[in-house]
């Protein structure tokens, strides 16, 4: 009997070692299979992982005299991390609906509040912004830009200063955080004229 | 079986534990940089070009940065006309590369050709930089070690100097 645990217990220890030398997972709190399965499909991938350690070591080469570099140098330092995934795809249809929400679900918790949400009927094109608020203050963005042939992906972790955002758009795959105000205004407008209109009807 | 048996067993799953990993690394050509670039070279059946006197280079970047970059390596491929596939060249170079590396870049065009890979690696002050670009034909595999505030030094002090030799032309 003895013998035969020593033996399961040398096979586990076999077994569990090559698994312990394994690559660490993605940080990136997303469904992984969703995520492989764009990446299988995508013509061109993008992906930027860039965790506090790496933010800090970055902060570091800001140069200090430059106005611009001290502002994306005061916003990096205080993050805790920025993702992004970006799927180019040859043909339209290469990722559906239910991936989609998936992607939305991942973020349904209730420290994140939807802030931009649009959706085009013509071509299923659609643009989500979610902010993550801790004690009233945003600590976390998540962008989900859909177009037909391009998915694009950006999740920011840590306290963000909204005016400070668009100094990062320069940094690859985070065009798209340009366009949040863009979007934020045109939805203010949007929600203007819809009050507007109902205050006319009345 | 008495209990002094067991720590012969003990030893020998220690032993197992420690060796198993080491013999599969050491079949596949070992880990690192060099781990690396042999299974590039073997995958691909492709010959990399290591640059004569690296060892000698990458003393002497060490002394004129003060220390700011370290442990150069540079291999390189000219005319890599094999297919890569993006997926499984992310898995080698994770997988060769091992623990405590990780991705912090990844571009991957399935019909260009064009593969770029960027693994970060922390190592108390300093970072450990993996880079793998594949552009075209050519690919080319790059590892440093670098301690950010003693480059950052060294590049203030140049722009110093530069900003010093257009004072003094004007």
């Amino acid at each position: 009997m003895k013998h035969r645990i020593a033996a399961v217990f040398l096979g586990a220890a076999a077994l569990i070692a090559p698994a312990l030398a394994q690559p660490s997972p993605s940080p990136l709190p997303l469904p992984a299979p969703v995520e492989k399965e764009l990446a299988a499909r995508a013509a061109n991938v993008t992906e930027v992982t860039l965790g506090k350690g790496m933010l800090d070591f970055a902060a570091k080469f800001m140069d200090n005299n430059d106005k611009d570099q001290v502002a994306v140098k005061q916003l990096i330092q205080g993050l805790d991390g920025i993702y992004v995934r970006s799927y180019e795809f040859d043909k339209e249809g290469q990722y559906s609906t239910d991936q989609l929400e998936q992607l939305r679900q991942a973020f349904g918790t209730p420290e994140w509040t939807p802030m931009v949400h649009v959706r085009e009927s013509k071509g299923g094109e659609s643009t989500d912004v979610m902010m993550k608020m801790v004690n009233g203050e945003p600590h976390g963005i998540f962008v989900l830009d859909a177009e037909a042939k391009e998915l694009t992906i950006v999740l920011i972790l840590g306290p963000i200063r909204m005016d400070q955002l668009s100094e990062l758009k320069g940094l690859s795959g985070l065009s798209k955080l340009g366009d949040i105000e863009k979007d934020k205004h045109a939805k203010d407008k949007t929600d203007d004229k819809g009050k507007a209109a109902k205050e006319g009807d009345q | 079986m008495n209990r002094h048996s067991w720590i012969p067993l003990g030893c020998a799953a220690l032993c197992i534990a420690v060796i198993v990993p080491w013999v599969a690394l050491a079949a596949a050509g070992g880990g690192g940089f060099d781990g690396v670039v042999n299974s590039i070279e073997s995958r691909y059946h492709e010959h990399a070009m290591r640059i004569p006197l690296m060892g000698l280079a990458s003393v002497v970047a060490g002394v004129a940065t003060r220390g700011g970059v370290d442990g150069v390596h540079v291999a390189e491929f000219e005319h890599f006309s094999a297919p890569v596939d993006g997926e499984e060249l992310n898995r080698l170079v994770e997988e060769k590369l091992g623990q405590g590396w990780e991705r912090m870049i990844r571009e991957t065009s399935r019909h260009g050709g064009e593969q770029t890979l960027i693994f970060s690696h922390p190592e108390g002050k300093r970072m450990g930089l993996f880079i793998l670009d594949l552009n075209g034909v050519e690919l080319d595999v790059v590892q440093v070690s670098v301690d950010a505030d003693r480059l950052n030094e060294t590049i203030i002090k140049y722009k110093h100097h530069d900003r010093d030799d257009e004072h003094s032309s004007n």
